[in-house]
């Protein structure tokens, strides 16, 4: 997907863990997992803004656009 | 009353299907025990000796045997379509129990129904031809096409694919963070 998530780069630089980012933003550590590895299909704004208020970063920090072929629509991981 | 979950109305139509279910596995099994029993009579016509005699003639049986044998296989394989389209039903209903009708499963499962549902009109319209081939005076079997039943082949066609939409939303939202 032309859309990359960098939140283990934000996370390393926060010197959070996964854990300790999911109890603060009541979201699964799975849920997070899912976000981290880029497995995930869309994101909620309000996950977004409490990624940002916990990681005190930008949206764009945490999502970037990369040009390349869109994704499969039905997804190629089933 | 709820449609879905424990204790709605598809756990009491589950319920249903399930002694719809064993009632059919147990008129399979008399079928194939008449379709054993017909064959071993029509090899063997002097086993009826001084037992039974049909029409006062035993004859009769080893010439109409063939014919009976193809009426109990016909019925057999009629038989073992609604078998399998009631055990789809089981398992969808399952589903539908459980609170999570979209599971991609259910989608291959209508598909098996809407499939068996032709099968089994066709095998109506095939039947009634040979009856009118072999025997065109007793023919009283519908021949005729059955809108209704096409209907409803159609019906579960489309619903396969609202299914198959429904699990594509559900993998959706299983994968929106």
């Amino acid at each position: 997907m032309p859309i990359r998530v960098h939140l283990d780069r934000v996370l390393l630089e926060r010197r959070m863990s996964l854990t300790e980012l999911a109890d603060r933003v009541g979201v699964t550590i799975a849920n997070l997992s899912i976000l981290k590895t880029g497995k995930a299909r869309a994101i909620r704004f309000s996950t977004l803004d409490a990624l940002c208020r916990e990681l005190g970063c930008q949206p764009g920090d945490i999502v970037t656009f990369e040009p390349g072929p869109p994704d499969d629509p039905d997804g190629g991981e089933d | 009353m709820r449609a879905l979950g424990p204790g709605s109305v598809s756990s009491l139509l589950k319920i249903i299907l399930d002694v719809v279910y064993v009632a059919l596995w147990i008129v399979a099994g008399a079928v194939l025990i008449g379709f054993i029993a017909s064959g071993v009579l029509v090899a063997n016509p002097d086993l009826l000796k001084g037992a039974i005699t049909i029409n006062g003639e035993v004859t009769e049986l080893s010439q109409r045997g063939p014919s009976v044998m193809g009426a109990i296989a016909a019925g057999g394989l009629y038989v073992g379509g609604v078998l399998i389209i009631v055990g789809r039903l089981r398992r969808i209903f399952a589903t539908l129990i459980a609170g999570d009708p979209f599971q991609p499963d259910n989608v291959r499962r209508l598909r098996v129904i809407g499939v068996m549902l032709a099968l089994l009109e066709l095998s109506r319209y095939v039947v009634a031809g040979l009856f009118a081939w072999l025997a065109p005076g007793v023919n009283k079997a519908d021949a005729g096409v059955s809108l209704t039943a096409w209907f409803a082949v159609l019906v579960v066609f489309v619903l396969a694919e609202v299914f198959r939409e429904g699990a594509r939303l559900r993998r959706e939202a299983e994968l929106t963070i």
